[in-house]
């Protein structure tokens, strides 16, 4: 396996935001909404084409700090600490085979994703994003849902005429998780 | 109806839930809540309980806020630069001293009235001294936080509240710190921690995680299929491994902590797809080290342990496994989906939080001599493959909750959980004396011995 250095995930003091509502924002919400339809409907190897080769993909742990210490809210270590590979090998798993418990009987999930910023970065046709996620997982015969909301920070490759995504960061609010795995993708 | 008030447990906790002659279990034992309370005072206040690593309090002053039990305890670096186990409970007013899950501070101060203490737990004092609104009748030297007996083995911090007159952390691993060596003290400078750990909830009774980490084996083949299912668990062709991969170890078992030791040959055929016959222990262990030791780490390793220890890790080095009440681990070799192989070394805590939910932490470690990029290779292979997220783990999480929500059927939890899969101990002529040897087909045995332990501490 290689290590990699990921890029930065969110946009630098300088950026220059993408309009609300131009056709780059428009591409960036319609990306957005699609992976989050194909998620919530389990297509994964669908979404799996929206992936770049090169993606980088974690969701670091986060700590209760004092403000004063709050630049060390995040640590080294992830919820997810993946590349292309092995969210491949992930979807391999929960499709391809008849023994991925964890999400057999599968969840149900509402993927809601809203506040999204879009900057474009120093790389023509790439884009800086954060959204806000709120995930409900309801399984079984639960009468409540596993919530989980989170930052989400993207970056976007236009390429060949539709964007791919090549890094996320999910910044998650919980410290203790409430859902006992993460089995799907945020 | 098995289980009845607290006064009857506090007579005989478990003879009702635990049947020794025929290695039962009560599903009950997983819901009571006045079990649960005399679990939290006869193992969580009396036992040795891990709560973390000193490379995470490298500096004097750095503090975690960890569990005992349900106790919040705060794990803080003295200006002497030992480590000290006090209860995050200002002896004023019972507010939190510490709210931050870790941090620096030389002397912490309640936020509620100001009483502040030394990370050693001695009190300072009070705010506006000449007023001693600490009062006049205690002196300072009896208002210092609660100390817990704290330890610090192969750089893992334990602590009891057991005080002096309980046993000494060797005793309470007693054989099995010969095996714990091997994994904690093997190298000059040690294991570190690769950053702060996950954690989560699931909706379980603790123990419905606590006993498997006491070398579950058997449930790879059903609940952990899928990895099979993928190539990512093979076993070698035309031998019994085919079938059942992983599953002929050595499990060991002592006090109730327990280590499952996976053949070398097993590995190999599951890894580099070359099984190796005829070799020395150093050839083994040249051909390939155990998880998380490189090549370059090798000539500590030879150092740092003995020639017997050194033949366990050549044939049959410990892979998972746990320590009673509450710690699981997993020492593994972790395939990437590229073909390389990858390796992790993973510390989880059980942390009850009421008799239907506990808190899940995992630690990932690395040896501090290790290189960076290895330690990165580490840091990814144990999330992919433990914890929150992990192909492994996933599963189990969702297992447990199962177990609990049958324990609140009143028909449910009359019902067992069975140990009855024997094996025996079974020594083979050239391991170690140390422990209670099971090698074999993985069966209830060290399970078993968990329960045995439980059942001598609640009856204590």
């Amino acid at each position: 396996m290689s290590i990699t250095k990921p890029t930065p995930s969110r946009a630098g003091p300088n950026a220059v935001e993408v309009m609300y509502g131009s056709p780059v924002y428009s591409q960036v919400m319609q990306f957005l909404n699609k992976e989050a339809r194909l998620l919530d409907h389990r297509e994964l190897r669908a979404w799996s084409s929206m992936l770049a080769t090169d993606l980088v993909y974690t969701a670091p742990v986060r700590s209760t700090r004092r403000v004063e210490g709050f630049h060390e809210e995040f640590g080294s270590i992830g919820h997810f600490d993946d590349d292309y590979n092995s969210i491949m090998s992930r979807i391999d798993r929960l499709v391809g085979t008849a023994s991925a418990w964890s999400e057999d009987p599968p969840s149900r999930t509402r993927r809601f994703v809203t506040n999204v910023t879009v900057h474009e970065t120093e790389t023509p046709d790439e884009y800086a994003i954060s959204s806000y996620l709120l995930l409900t997982r309801n399984r079984a015969d639960a009468k409540d849902y596993k919530q989980l909301s989170a930052e989400r920070l993207d970056r976007l490759r236009w390429t060949g005429g539709r964007f791919l995504l090549f890094r996320r960061e999910i910044l998650v609010d919980q410290v203790v998780l409430g859902m006992p795995n993460l089995a799907v993708f945020l | 109806m098995l289980v009845e008030g607290r006064d009857k447990f506090q007579k005989d906790p478990v003879a009702n839930l635990i049947d020794l002659e025929n290695r039962e279990v009560s599903v009950a034992a997983l819901h009571d809540r006045d079990l649960y309370e005399l679990e939290m005072e006869k193992i969580f206040a009396k036992g040795w309980l891990m709560l973390g690593h000193d490379s995470e309090i490298p500096n004097v002053g750095d503090y975690v806020v960890r569990l005992m039990g349900e106790d919040q305890v705060i794990v803080a670096r003295h200006s002497d630069n030992t480590v000290h186990v006090s209860l995050n409970v200002c002896p004023h007013r019972a507010m939190h001293i510490c709210i931050s899950d870790s941090g620096n501070a030389r002397a912490h101060k309640c936020i509620y009235h100001g009483w502040a203490f030394r990370p050693d737990g001695s009190f300072i004092g009070a705010p506006i001294e000449k007023e001693q609104m600490h009062g006049t009748i205690k002196p300072k030297s009896e208002l210092g936080l609660k100390k817990a007996r704290c330890q610090v083995y192969g750089g893992l911090i334990f602590a009891t509240w057991g005080g002096e007159e309980a046993m000494t952390l060797e005793e309470w691993m007693g054989d099995m710190k010969f095996y714990y060596d091997m994994l904690f003290k093997r190298t000059d400078r040690g294991l570190e921690v690769l950053g702060p750990p996950q954690r989560l909830t699931i909706d379980a009774n603790w123990k419905t995680a606590g006993e498997q980490s006491a070398c579950d084996g058997f449930h790879t083949l059903t609940l952990h299929q899928s990895l099979l299912d993928r190539g990512a668990m093979v076993g070698e062709a035309g031998t019994e491994h085919e079938k059942a991969p992983a599953m002929y170890g050595v499990n060991l078992s002592a006090n109730g902590h327990s280590l499952r030791c996976i053949p070398a040959d097993t590995s190999w055929s599951l890894m580099a797809k070359n099984p190796q016959k005829d070799l020395t222990d150093e050839q083994r262990l040249e051909l390939m080290p155990p998880p998380g030791i490189t090549k370059e780490l090798l000539p500590q390793v030879k150092k740092n342990l003995t020639p017997e220890q050194l033949h366990v890790f050549a044939k049959a080095p410990p892979v998972v496994g746990g320590m009673f009440p509450n710690v699981n681990m997993l020492f593994i070799f972790s395939p990437f989906p590229d073909g390389t192989l990858g390796s992790a070394l993973v510390l989880h805590t059980i942390n009850p939080k009421g008799p239907d939910h506990f808190e899940w932490v995992t630690f990932f470690f690395g040896e501090k001599d290790a290189s960076p990029e290895y330690k990165d290779m580490m840091r990814q292979a144990a999330a992919q493959g433990t914890g929150t997220s992990g192909v492994i783990e996933q599963d189990d999480s969702d297992t447990w909750p199962h177990m609990s929500e049958s324990s609140r059927g009143v028909i449910g939890r009359t019902e067992t959980l069975k140990y009855q899969a024997i094996l025996g101990e079974n020594r083979p002529a050239d391991w170690p004396n140390k422990a209670k040897v099971y090698a074999g087909f993985s069966k209830d045995d060290c399970q078993w011995e968990w329960w045995v332990q439980y059942h001598k501490m609640m009856t204590a």
